[in-house]
């Protein structure tokens, strides 16, 4: 059921919007969506100009602290080991203020953590701007003054499957839904014809690896390790096969196709299929060389910590991070900590958790920050970093706290954000965000804005999410 | 920023899917800035008003007695009057009320506000007059709705034109042809036809053989009508077709293997491939559509003692969610409605459905069918290990569980004011539901009942007697040949000095190092303070630090190394040991950055702690595996032979000739240094000897590492009491295992008495005293259980303080005292009467799936199978499939038309209600359907009549038909074929028939992911969920298990990245071009007659035209042009002058080539 609407696209375009969405555009108007509501597939030219070229998603699974990260909370030391009700933040607890939580599978104890928990580590201020960091991520606070810590942000699922959510602005058992990254493949197409516009590194613990889902396959994240041996999957003949054999089927392969046309006259699928094997041959180059770090130097090696046991898995995604931003690639999401739940959800032993952790990303990605900088990308990068939900200022057994869906923090950078800010804020105890609240689809909407989209013109009509999930541009952070 | 969002969010499980939330939401329709001047009714404000308002002022509701549909029932209004003023928008209440500041008035209630532009093209229409065409009709009356109507077989048109069409699908697509000024291609090549006929109906193309068969008969062209009605025939029949089909409603079915997180199973169930199976004997079998979907919703009602039936409802058994009820219901109703009906019911759970008429009532009502039911296993005959192997189906509990309606959906809102019933919308209703319950035979509710369950129980006691019975017997020998050795040991012990065992080589030795001198090729001294003197090297630092002598040359990837030392101090743990795969880094320890692995086998002297140990390094991690130590005695100041010889991963350790490990490595093997090391250890290495494990060594396996052979005459005497011991644990064991035969005959005696006495109306004093008398033997059966079961963990407790370490003794000592109590204890309890109220086990028949809905971290309280089953679930698929609903056929045959087709005749397949798309050809639908019930619901009646037709037959190529793209660019009117993508099965199911490697074993347990690569299985039987799945097949749009009623088609990269560079291919292209290459040589012109291979000088070009040509019609299902041949040729050329390439791999590659172009994956 591959129908192509007319007049032909060109070879440029195919690659440009990705191929199933050629596909679908053709099955929706087929399907007869597309005729009724005057719908088009988009073009891959923004809707307005962009400030951000590129976004770089880090995602801590498991749930990072808010507390012990990017929003200090001194009460807790002042009444730590009261119960909240005994504290005067009581009435963070009132029914209806809680109300926002949906009921959905429970995968912690979801009791509430009424026992405060005093904070695990130290702050300081850091820049100019003065905002606190948490002594566990010292590197990123050397470049807090290009920082925007959104400290209000909130969810309404509390599992893990807010991993899910914070991709795509759906729980998990709401089904499948794109995810961001999808979306902007979808609307913006490609910067760069031999790589993959959408890549993903690290673990996925809760959701799978549909990200386009209705948008199609071709708005899937391609998956690279950073592994030069073997960065992508079927990326090398997986048995014997001679270059120079190899590059005479592959010409043969593009004659054997056009001919086709003869007998096939107006076939897109023929043409995206000749398109799929030319980005094909081309991936299989421009990946191993955009992973290969010798063409770095001792200095970068060493400022992402490569030399390191601790950091260097992570910093190898960060460097890996920066070389495909500057080849082009649109939008790449680094998954760190897997396991389990992911690795940040520390329901015990927080402090030794969120140590190793910190210890593992913090000088990595101030290594990311300082690099682009340095090489003026980060005017138009945009780096985010998030996870699925913060973490219960009251402890959970020991030593540990639970999932906490209302409030956290999120931060972003570069790409036209506003540094130094820090914007909203948690009450006193860091339970609800309650100034300048954000639900997670706002971290999306404000992405899609620097990058010169509108969330409502790229839905498809038929397949559209419902309000919430398109979210408000967060104005106050953007420069 | 607002504080919260608009009241009008939706509530969480409501947000679920898109066709809902196109119901729901804001389309930015209508939004462009009005021109004052030019408000246009009809392109300004009635779409906005369709899109916004006319869910609940239209045709389906009129709430407030407004219907907002035509210009004129503006005017007239509603109970609170007029909508508008003509010429006076603001005394206009529409105006008043969408633009009302007051979310809780403000209309519409839900989604976002109207944008200032739609308010302004509202009040700039009302300010100009509010004009509307005087002849606007009102929207129809929805259950006028065409697919609610009932099926009515059309008149099938007469031909006018008789040269084109077969049967009356083509006269019903003709005669669209004709009013629209079409000319149908022509139709396809004879090749063509029969790769459509093999893919479509038994999913991968013919073999070379077989197509120089076929087309041997045929020359190019459309296929003698004979030959093609045999082929569809012989295909229908195959049972290949089953296979091809089942896979097709498995998606829509949502077929998905167990999943959950890590192993906790939380979606679907275990063996739910029996399902599976079913699906495909019953396609085989022709089993009508109508009967497959009451089986498959109620079977367990139907069929209730008929296991081969009772795997249907693995279609309710799938659904199963671990913990959330309402999820779980949620999901069925959904797909239910999707799959059979075609009806978004889903949209009604949190309130009326915007487009059809299903009031909020229906979701709950249609939710009430399935309330009662929970899923269990049943036992087949022969195995009573339900993990292993068991049918997975659905049951009803209690039927009195009442299902309440949710406010707005929400879970935690359930109106408990009234329970909700189960019934069907009535805009659908045929007559009233009638529901019975069901009286289920006993043996349905009781399956312990079941003769085969008894059976397989015996069987399993019996056997576990022989196994006991054979274990006492092995035991018995075992002792003997101790006794024996012990014997023979000290007899030689007598005339003998003890032989150190380093003198007794296993193997050749290929070096051997006694250090008389320190050679430094061979040695590399690492950390600490070696001192060598002639025959000793000695470390003579104290403290815990690795040192190490590292062996220069490239050690040998299987060894056998033994090292003699003595340790005569340390600190603490006085360690030394073998290391090997030593990466670089390594030794700098741990912590150490790089590549940082080794494996290491070491001897401990540790002080209460002594051990032999093996351990391993990975990604600088030390691990101490439990099951890779043994605990023994180390002493200090006496020579010890470390042995350890490693095949691959497999690793034998002795020490002084006793073997004390054996184990599997989980560290893969590299090459890298080998070490021999101290840590914290005074020691002298006297000699190290190195070389080759030769082949013919057998090394033990691990679970063998206690057989250990002893060499000296005491190790022998102790092994003479192990021996004892052991024999002693399996006379035991034999003990509990005809205990529990003996228990288990007497409890199936006593339950058949229990169960007569039960099914006998009339009291029967004989038979009440013998059950009685029965209970109190199979209660004092029992207790022997009990008894022997004490009796053998006693034994086992025993024998575990033999071979135990001393600093274990006090523990196991702990534990022989209370099982001797406990062993007492029980035979005063065997001694005792048996009370009235005792009572003895049953025996388990079937086991219900426990969930976790109350979410307290246990299972929730069982289900118990109750002798009545509801009823509900029958009534429901009675409606269902009588011949008088109106969607349960039409839906059906747009499936099967869409798979054999490409294109659906009703584009939106899972729904038929006015959201959807109406069919292009809605007499073709209804003469399909019609055909589908009047054949007694036969879909091979189907499949045979849609690839019969001419419409079937035409070719996909627009060429020739520009006039026909100017008319109907899209193709909804079938002048032309679809092409199609083939879906991910049916590629690598053809690659692997072509290479002649598929295995066509039917059926079955899936193949687990991890076999996967190497499994030559058809795909349909590869384990598939949610988490697991195949990462061939995914790159092919492999189907969703959540939902897939149509299969993406998408072409990607990642597609020619699987298939240039996939092992599967890479595998199959030289078997297949040797089977092309056989099937050429046989006939040397196939297909085409083309006799231009005469003009081409020299038999070799002949016999490769022949094989170009095959390779073509196999591959990609055309005869090739001269230009494509010539193409071929001269790259076959290259390849054959290229170094090290025979001609048979540079065949192999052009059939790489092939399998590449894009018709290999395409149904032109």
């Amino acid at each position: 059921m591959l129908t192509y609407p007319t007049p032909r696209l060109s070879r440029r375009s195919l690659l440009g919007n990705g191929l199933a969405s050629i596909a679908l555009a053709a099955m929706l108007q087929r399907d007869g969506f597309g005729q009724e509501h005057g719908w088009a597939p988009p073009n891959g030219k923004p809707h307005f100009p962009p400030k951000a070229k590129s976004v770089i998603w880090l995602f801590m699974n498991g749930g990072v602290s808010h507390m012990e990260s990017f929003d200090p909370k001194p009460m807790l030391n002042r009444y730590a080991g009261k119960t909240i009700a005994e504290t005067p933040f009581a009435e963070v607890q009132s029914p209806d203020r809680l109300a926002i939580e949906r009921l959905v599978v429970p995968d912690a104890n979801g009791n509430q953590r009424n026992t405060l928990y005093p904070l695990q580590v130290g702050f300081q201020k850091h820049g100019e701007s003065g905002i606190e960091i948490s002594d566990w991520f010292p590197y990123i606070a050397r470049h807090v003054d290009s920082l925007a810590v959104v400290r209000s942000m909130w969810t309404t699922d509390s599992n893990h499957g807010a991993q899910s959510q914070f991709h795509s602005g759906r729980h998990r058992n709401d089904g499948d839904f794109p995810n961001l990254g999808a979306w902007v493949h979808y609307g913006l197409g490609s910067l760069n014809d031999n790589l993959p516009q959408f890549i993903s590194m690290g673990n996925r613990e809760y959701w799978n690896a549909s990200d386009g889902h209705y948008l199609g396959p071709a708005h899937d994240a391609v998956p690279l390790r950073v592994d030069p041996a073997n960065p992508l999957d079927f990326a090398r003949p997986e048995r014997p096969f001679p270059d120079a054999a190899k590059s005479v089927g592959t010409e043969l392969i593009a004659r054997l196709n056009s001919f086709r046309e003869a007998a096939y006259p107006r076939d897109p699928a023929l043409d995206a299929r000749i398109a799929s094997y030319e980005l094909a041959f081309r991936m299989q180059r421009s990946i191993p060389e955009a992973l290969d770090f010798s063409q770095e130097t001792a200095e970068t090696h060493a400022l992402y910590g490569l030399d390191q046991p601790a950091t260097a898995a992570f910093g190898s995604q960060m460097l890996a991070a920066r070389r495909l931003v500057e080849r082009g690639v649109r939008f790449i999401q680094v998954q760190h900590g897997g396991g389990g739940a992911g690795a940040w959800d520390a329901h015990g032993g927080l402090k030794a958790n969120h140590t190793n952790n910190a210890k593992a990303v913090d000088q990595p990605i101030g290594a990311l920050l300082e690099d682009l900088a340095r090489r003026g990308m980060l005017a138009d990068t945009l780096v985010v970093f998030g996870t699925e939900f913060g973490r219960t200022p009251g402890s959970q057994g020991a030593d540990g706290r639970d999932h906490h869906i209302f409030g956290f923090s999120v931060w972003m950078a570069g790409g036209g954000i506003k540094g130094g800010i820090a914007h909203g804020a948690t009450d006193e105890i860091g339970f609800h965000a309650v100034e300048d609240r954000h639900y997670v689809t706002d971290i999306h909407a404000t992405i899609m804005h620097q990058l010169g989209l509108d969330s409502r013109k790229l839905e498809i009509p038929g397949r559209k999410r419902l309000d919430i999930d398109h979210g408000h541009v967060i104005h106050d952070i953007i420069a | 920023m607002p504080l919260v969002r608009p009241a009008s969010m939706c509530p969480s499980a409501f947000l679920r899917r898109f066709l809902f939330a196109l119901s729901t939401t804001v389309v930015s329709i209508a939004s462009p800035p009005v021109d004052a001047a030019a408000v246009d009714y009809l392109r300004d404000v009635k779409p906005l008003l369709k899109e916004r308002c006319f869910a609940c002022h239209g045709a389906l509701k009129q709430e407030a007695g407004l219907r907002v549909d035509t210009g004129e029932l503006l005017r007239r209004g509603g109970d609170s009057g007029s909508a508008l003023v003509a010429g006076d928008p603001a005394a206009s209440l529409l105006i008043e009320r969408v633009a009302d500041p007051d979310p809780a008035s403000r209309m519409p209630p839900e989604g976002e506000p109207l944008t200032a532009g739609q308010i302004e093209a509202l009040t700039q229409w009302i300010a100009q007059g509010a004009i509307s065409p005087a002849d606007e009709e009102p929207e129809a009356d929805p259950s006028s709705h065409w697919a609610f109507q009932p099926i009515v077989r059309p008149e099938v048109p007469p031909r006018s034109d008789s040269s084109w069409g077969r049967n009356p699908i083509d006269a019903l697509i003709a005669s669209r042809h004709e009013s629209l000024g079409l000319t149908p291609q022509s139709p396809a090549d004879a090749a063509l036809q029969v790769r459509r006929l093999y893919l479509d109906l038994i999913g991968m193309p013919p073999t070379p053989d077989e197509w120089v068969t076929i087309l041997g008969r045929s020359s190019r062209g459309p296929l003698d009508e004979s030959d093609y009605t045999r082929l569809v025939n012989t295909l229908l029949e195959d049972p290949r077709h089953g296979e091809r089909w089942a896979r097709h409603w498995m998606d829509i079915w949502r077929y998905s293997d167990w999943f959950g997180l890590g192993d906790q199973l939380r979606n679907s169930q275990l063996h739910i491939w029996h399902w599976r199976d079913w699906i495909i004997e019953s396609l085989n079998d022709d089993l009508p559509y109508d009967e497959m979907v009451r089986l498959m919703l109620a079977g367990d009602e139907l069929a209730p003692q008929d296991l081969q039936k009772l795997r249907a409802t693995g279609y309710l058994a799938r659904n199963f969610f671990l913990f959330n009820r309402h999820q779980w219901m949620d999901e069925t109703v959904e797909h239910v409605s999707k799959s059979f009906l075609g009806l978004t019911m889903n949209c009604a759970k949190c309130h009326d459905h915007k487009y059809d008429p299903l009031p909020h009532d229906d979701y709950y009502r249609m939710r009430a069918f399935f309330e009662p039911y929970h899923v269990r296993l049943d036992m087949l005959p022969g195995e009573t290990d339900l993990k292993r192997n068991a049918i997975p189906r659905a049951f009803d509990g209690p039927a009195d569980i009442p299902t309440y309606l949710f406010v707005r959906g929400e879970e935690t809102q359930p109106d408990k004011s009234r329970a909700i019933l189960p019934g069907v919308p009535d805009v659908v209703k045929l007559k009233e539901l009638e529901i019975r319950p069901i009286d289920l035979p006993a043996e349905a509710w009781q399956p312990e009942r079941r003769q085969w369950v008894q059976d397989a129980h015996l069987a399993a006691a019996e056997s576990a007697v022989e196994a006991a019975t054979s274990a006492v017997a092995a035991a018995h020998e075992a002792l003997a040949h101790s006794v024996k050795l012990h014997a023979d040991l000290a007899a030689q012990a007598e005339t003998d000095e003890v032989v150190p065992s380093s003198a007794r080589p296993a193997s050749p030795v290929s070096i051997v190092d006694d250090f008389t001198t320190l050679n430094s090729q061979r040695w590399e001294l690492l950390g600490g303070d070696w001192e060598h003197q002639p025959g000793r090297l000695q470390q003579r630092q104290d403290g815990p630090t690795r040192s190490a002598i590292r062996w220069v040359p490239q050690p040998p990837h299987n060894f056998d190394i033994s090292l003699r030392f003595t340790t005569t101090g340390g600190s603490m743990w006085r360690s030394v040991g073998i290391a090997f795969d030593v990466t670089a880094d390594a030794h700098a320890g741990a912590a150490a950055a790089g590549v940082n692995e080794e494996q290491l086998v070491y001897v401990s002297a540790v002080a209460g702690g002594s051990k032999v140990q093996v351990a391993y390094r990975q990604g600088g991690v030390d691990q101490y595996p439990h099951d890779a130590l043994r605990a023994l005695p180390i002493e200090l100041d006496r020579p010890y032979t470390l042995r350890v010889q490693v095949r691959d991963t497999l690793i034998n350790v002795s020490l002084d000739g006793v073997p004390v490990v054996a184990w599997q490595i989980p560290l893969a093997r590299r090459a890298g240094g080998l070490h021999f090391t101290t840590f914290d250890a005074l020691s002298t290495f006297h000699e190290i000897s190195i070389a080759p494990l030769a082949d013919d060594v057998e090394l033990r396996e691990p679970a063998s590492a206690t057989l250990a052979e002893p060499t000296h005459p005491a190790q022998a005497e102790r092994a003479v009491g192990v021996a004892k011991a052991k024999l002693h644990l399996a006379q035991q064991s034999l003990a509990v295992a005809e205990a529990q035969r003996e228990s288990l005959g007497q409890r199936v005696a006593a339950l058949a008495l229990a169960w007569q006495l039960a099914d006998t109306a009339a009291a029967d004093a004989d038979l009440v005293a013998r059950e009685q008398a029965a209970r109190v033997s199979a209660i004092r059966a029992e207790r022997q259980v009990t008894v022997a079961s004490a009796e053998r963990t006693l034994a086992d407790a025993q024998l575990r303080r033999l071979q135990a370490s001393e600093d274990q003794w006090e523990k196991i000592d702990k534990e022989i005292e209370t099982a001797t109590q406990n062993a007492a204890s029980a035979k005063m309890t065997a001694q005792t009467d048996v009370g009235p109220d005792e009572r003895y086990a049953s025996i388990s028949g079937a086991q219900w799936t426990p969930t976790r809905f109350l979410n307290s971290s246990a299972d929730d309280p069982a289900v118990p199978f109750a002798p009545q089953s509801s009823g509900r679930r029958t009534a429901l698929a009675d409606w269902i499939t009588d011949p008088g609903n109106p969607l349960t056929a039409r839906v059906a045959v747009n499936h099967i038309w869409t798979r054999h087709m490409g294109s659906p005749l009703v584009p939106t397949v899972f729904d038929f209600g006015r959201q959807g798309t109406p069919p292009t050809h809605p007499e073709l639908l209804d003469w399909l359907a019609s055909e589908l019930i009047d054949s007694g619901w036969s879909m091979k009646h189907l499949h045979r009549l849609i690839v019969s037709s001419e419409t079937y037959r035409m070719q996909s190529s627009a060429a020739g038909r520009e006039a026909n793209e100017a008319i109907d660019r899209e193709n909804l009117y079938w002048w032309r074929r679809v092409p199609t993508r083939l879906e991910s099965q049916a590629v690598r199911d053809s690659i692997l028939a072509l290479a002649g490697k598929l295995d066509l074993t039917r059926g079955g347990p899936s193949v687990p992911l991890k076999q996967q690569a190497d499994s030559p299985r058809r795909s349909l039987y590869f384990f598939h969920s949610n988490n697991e799945r195949n990462l061939f097949l995914t790159m092919f749009d492999e189907a969703s298990v959540t939902e897939c009623y149509r299969r993406q088609e998408s072409i990607v990269p990642q597609q020619a990245l699987a298939l240039t560079n996939g092992r599967l291919v890479l595998d199959a292209i030289l078997p297949i071009a040797e089977r092309i290459g056989a099937a050429a040589g046989d006939q040397t012109v196939v297909g085409d007659q083309a006799a231009g291979d005469q003009t081409v000088s020299g038999d070799r070009v002949a016999d490769e035209d022949a094989f170009i040509r095959l390779a073509f019609v196999t591959l990609v299902g055309f005869t090739p042009t001269d230009e494509e041949i010539a193409a071929c040729r001269e790259a076959l050329a290259t390849w054959r002058g290229q170094d090290g390439t025979t001609p048979s791999q540079a065949r192999a590659y052009l059939v790489w080539t092939l399998l590449n172009h894009n018709d290999f994956v395409t149904l032109r």
